[in-house]
């Protein structure tokens, strides 16, 4: 085995946790440069390995796909174990998540309250994230799943504003029934499944054994549906979101960005990474109608956000509607849509990311959220208008923007699959060139409404070098995706070759390479 | 010709011996609370010692009683006949006696600033704990149920005793006159059960006598239908321990008696007890009925999800800290007794699970005490407003506290859980799991309802206008428990193995 790269780059920020704590509360001024100093620390870590990370080709066991993996036992009577590794999937949300972590820890100056407990809950937080996204045991993923509940729920409910008591239990509650139904498909599918896989020798909890269990129909769509009840809370998929708004509008700024930009990854990662690959059978059966649910997600949350007064809440909303592609892309069960859904992942967590990030900008100037307090702002404040109109462009999916290799691939990859959803689901990118282009037009463009925006100041250096990255990774994988697309399509594919290896299910040969060349030769 | 190995009933003669040296102590020299103390402490710590040698001397004794069974049977009187002896040294014996007198030294410890306040009194309660702490190990120990029942009534006395300690305090007195009326009922329905189950098997003892009628006759009187008189005597059984571990619907003098008795004492009276419980009803299911078990697992089942649901919906309206504990620990009840739906299989659950609950329920007992006071019943929640800011570390030991009662990942009560319901899937009971776990999301909400009030609300200036509100400390001795009590809980969270794997062996044959 190799250097266990993984391990530290879990262990990293959580080490970096008890540096910052034993800082001495009265030095404040210490907290946010450490802070973004140890958080620069594992995005180090994860830029070495996206060098040093090969991109396999097909073909490969689903065990063989995954590397830098490392696996120790860690309680022996269960079988479970210490059980981490990386796929061109899990690699691109190891990426965002590193990536989001700095940003968000710069986003926090305004932090005032018990500033080092606050920090202390963003590293453990970054821990349990990367946890989530690298373990290949499954009660090491639940372990890191919920791990992350607990620091979120500390950031809003301390941090948050007003109504934050509310949303933060409000926001445990949900995601902890959901999980709670994935526990006990958990523990069913490693004692006995997993039992049954090891020929009577014991409960076996690694993906990489339970991906060769035969399950019958029923005990497939059993387990999906718990697993699946997990995630579609974290996604949220309608009519599973209502946690959402309340929890991304009463949450500090850093804690809206993290959510929305890397926490509902998690949903959207479990259901690719579990749901389809652990139960295919169950998940051909389940795919139209989750992809259903996922198209009235899309246009739902785009109407609701249309009609908001509350700046946050809007964007809120739109997460609904942006995950809902997402998901829609999972369930068409085709390459295309699959990897349109991977890729969106990334880039929701950069638009919507950089969206809260200004929506806290203006919010620390005026203290309110209300879109009807504002208006004229491109006068006083250039720079965050034009900020705000290039992300909410790629939010839309302007070509040449990030958002739009995304969703193009996933109404492509859906059109194949599932036409009538495909159809539908285009409503969401027309509502939402409605919802947020006129939200910025409310904002920053017309005559100086209200006298309190005459001497806003327009953002200072630390907001623009939070942004700038942020803006050159949208036009990058705007203008460039195929490095992540290259490195999303042999997980992609993995996935499709095990439902097909399992059910009848004929995935359209369209945009697959492999598929289309033996076509070729029989011809 | 008689023989007694004195190793195995070694800490119940220590104890006995302390119990009587700190009353005579306080009766002759009056040298005040240190030296009861000394001998309290000096005998408790020579138990946890003596039951880590019986468990390495646990082979040697089997050797001794060899011919007889492969069962180290210690206490023979009359010659090696297996359906004589009272007392039974095995790997189970040992580990909950280790588990009894360690839990029973720290709440010993954190009761002692109650102690210190009762002044010339402090020295019965002392004795009265030593002798509680006795009779709970004796009832992991019997392997006669007459001395099971003697072991639960010297325990439960002295309990009954001490919840009702601090006289000026109404409440107390509420809460020990419930206890005792409701708990010697309890005692009664448990004899009965004894007397029906010696007239269906013609013995009291587990094994060599009740555990041979069983292997032979049951199928055969099952066949027959003349079981009756047997079942009867298994339900009053799990009836009586069911009471005493607070197990729903047997639950209803807990909340009261947590709330009303003294903050120093409950620790003690509610961690050793569902220690000793679980064991005794582990021995008693396990050990004397082994292949009854489709007769009485559906029961513990039908027990276990009742007191989940029962223990989780009232815990949610309650707005007193010791009575929330009080309903947490009737749905802990039923999680536990999910361990034993399994049979021998879920034996080393149920131990780490109880094992750890102890510790950390005796944890959150001793906040309360610190938060409220030694020698105050209640301990409302709104004394707990802003805890966080007011005592920091205080506030962050009971948030781990909570977050373990609640399941969290990464703390003992999560792998808990987890080993619990891992033996309740394998052996068929499913549905017990998601009631279960759905229940651990309701309980959720009252976890973090404390700690809401702790880190999200701003403490309340003043409790009575005119007096500043002193932030809590702990004293030196609850000091030493909490801080026992959080690296059991972290620890065991984190690297749960070595436990997990010596509550394989302490499993009752």
């Amino acid at each position: 085995m190799d250097f266990p790269v993984l391990s530290l780059l879990i262990v990293l920020p959580a080490a970096g946790a008890l540096v910052v704590a034993v800082i001495p509360s009265s030095r404040r001024d210490l907290f946010l440069p450490v802070t973004t100093a140890i958080t620069m620390i594992p995005f180090g870590v994860s830029v070495w390995i996206l060098w040093t990370f090969e991109i396999r080709g097909a073909g490969l066991a689903i065990a063989d796909r995954f590397q830098f993996t490392e696996r120790v036992l860690w309680f022996d009577s269960l079988n479970i174990s210490w059980n981490v590794g990386i796929d061109g999937m899990s690699l691109l949300l190891i990426m965002l998540t590193t990536f989001m972590f700095p940003i968000s820890i710069l986003a926090s100056a305004s932090i005032r309250k018990n500033i080092k407990m606050y920090m202390v809950l963003m590293l453990i937080l970054e821990s349990g994230l990367l946890g989530a996204f690298l373990a290949l045991d499954l009660l090491l993923f639940f372990v890191f799943f919920e791990m992350t509940l607990l620091p979120m729920y500390l950031l809003i409910g301390i941090w948050g504003s007003e109504n934050r008591i509310y949303a933060a239990v409000k926001f445990v509650i949900y995601t902890a029934a959901g999980s709670a139904l994935m526990l006990t498909a958990i523990i069913w599918l490693a004692v006995v499944g997993g039992s049954a896989a090891s020929g009577g020798g014991g409960p076996t909890f690694a993906f990489q054994d339970l991906t060769s269990i035969e399950l019958s129909g029923t005990a497939q769509m059993w387990l999906f549906l718990a697993f699946a009840a997990a995630f579609a809370v974290k996604v949220p998929i309608f009519p599973f979101h209502t946690w959402l708004p309340d929890a991304h509008t009463e949450a500090p700024t850093a804690g809206s960005v993290l959510l929305a930009g890397v926490l509902l990854k998690l949903g959207t990662y479990g259901l690719l990474r579990f749901n389809l690959t652990l139960f295919p059978k169950a998940a051909v059966e389940a795919a139209p109608w989750i992809a259903a649910l996922a198209v009235i997600g899309i246009v739902y949350g785009a109407l609701v956000a249309i009609v908001q007064p509350d700046l946050k809440r809007l964007i809120a909303y739109t997460s609904v509607s942006h995950l809902g592609f997402i998901v829609l892309g999972t369930f068409a069960l085709t390459s295309q849509g699959l990897q349109g859904g991977v890729i969106q992942m990334i880039n929701h967590g950069l638009t919507t990311g950089a969206l809260f990030l200004l929506v806290g900008m203006i919010y620390d100037r005026r203290k309110t959220r209300l879109i009807s307090e504002y208006g004229g702002l491109g006068k006083v404040m250039p720079l965050c208008a034009g900020f705000f109109l290039f992300t909410a462009l790629a939010s839309v999916g302007l070509p040449g923007l990030n958002g739009f290799i995304g969703e193009f691939k996933v109404l492509i990859g859906s059109y194949l699959g599932l036409p009538i959803h495909a159809i539908v689901a285009t409503l969401g990118v027309v509502l939402a060139a409605i919802y947020l282009l006129w939200s910025y037009e409310r904002i920053f463009t017309g005559p100086i409404a209200n006298a309190k925006n005459s001497y806003l100041a327009d953002l200072n250096l630390r907001e623009i070098g939070i942004l700038v990255p942020v803006a050159a990774l949208v036009l990058f994988l705007g203008l460039y995706p195929r490095p992540a697309l290259d490195r999303i399509e042999p997980a992609v594919e993995a996935i499709l070759e095990r439902i097909e290896s399992q059910t009848t299910f004929d995935v359209p040969t369209f945009g697959r390479e492999v598929e289309v060349e033996a076509v070729g030769t029989e011809e | 010709m008689e023989r007694i190995a004195f190793l195995s009933i070694g800490p119940e003669i220590i104890l006995l011996g302390a119990a009587v040296t700190v009353l005579m102590l306080a009766v002759t020299v009056k040298l005040g609370s240190w030296s009861w103390a000394a001998v309290a402490f000096f005998g408790l710590v020579c138990s946890v010692f003596l039951s880590v040698v019986q468990w390495f001397r646990v082979d040697d004794f089997a050797e001794q009683a060899m011919g007889v069974s492969e069962l180290p049977i210690i206490l023979n009187y009359g010659g090696a006949s297996r359906a004589s002896s009272m007392v039974v040294m095995d790997h189970f014996s040992s580990f909950a006696g280790f588990i009894i007198f360690a839990i029973g030294t720290l709440a010993l410890l954190s009761a002692w600033p109650l102690v210190k306040s009762l002044e010339q009194r402090g020295a019965e309660f002392v004795a009265l704990a030593l002798l509680a702490i006795t009779g709970l190990h004796v009832m992991t120990l019997a392997n006669n149920l007459l001395l099971l029942f003697i072991g639960l009534e010297t325990a439960s006395i002295a309990l009954y005793v001490i919840a009702g300690f601090v006289r000026e305090e109404p409440n107390s007195d509420e809460a020990a006159m419930k206890y005792f009326l409701l708990g010697s009922f309890a005692s009664a329905i448990f004899l009965y059960g004894i007397a029906l189950t010696f007239a269906a098997t013609g013995s009291t003892f587990i094994y060599g006598g009740i555990e041979v009628f069983v292997n032979g006759q049951l199928l055969n009187l099952m066949v027959n239908g003349n079981d009756s008189v047997l079942l009867a005597g298994i339900a009053l059984l799990i009836v009586g321990l069911g009471f005493k571990v607070s197990a729903a619907p047997f639950h209803q003098w807990a909340p009261d008696v947590y709330e009303g008795a003294a903050g120093g004492a409950v620790g003690l009276m509610a961690t050793g007890v569902k220690v000793a419980g679980f064991a005794a009803m582990a021995r008693i299911l396990v050990g004397a009925f082994p292949l009854a078990l489709p007769l009485w697992a559906p029961a513990i089942a039908a027990v276990a999800a009742l007191s989940v649901i029962i223990g989780t919906a009232f815990a949610v309206a309650q707005t007193d800290f010791k009575r929330l504990l009080g309903y947490s620990g009737v749905a802990h009840a039923g999680f536990l007794l999910t361990a034993l739906v399994a049979a021998e299989g879920g034996v080393a659950g149920m131990w780490f699970y109880v094992a750890t609950y102890a510790f950390t329920l005796l944890g959150a007992f001793t906040i309360a005490a610190v938060v409220s006071g030694s020698r105050s019943g209640g301990s409302s929640l709104d004394e707990y407003r802003g805890l966080a800011t007011r005592s920091p570390v205080l506030a962050l030991v009971l948030a781990v506290f909570l977050l373990s009662l609640a399941g969290f990942p990464l703390t003992a009560g999560f792998v808990g859980k987890v080993a619990v319901f891992s033996s309740a899937i394998a052996s068929g009971y499913l549905w017990l799991v998601i009631v279960g776990l759905t229940a651990a999301v309701a309980g959720l909400y009252f976890y973090l309802r404390v700690i809401v009030l702790m880190y999200f609300v701003e403490p309340a200036l003043v409790r009575n206008p005119g007096t500043a509100v002193a932030d809590p400390k702990a004293s030196g001795q609850q000091q030493l428990t909490l801080s026992v009590a959080l690296v059991v809980t972290v620890v065991f969270g984190v690297v749960p193995w070595p436990l997990l794997n010596l509550a394989k062996y302490a499993v009752p044959s």
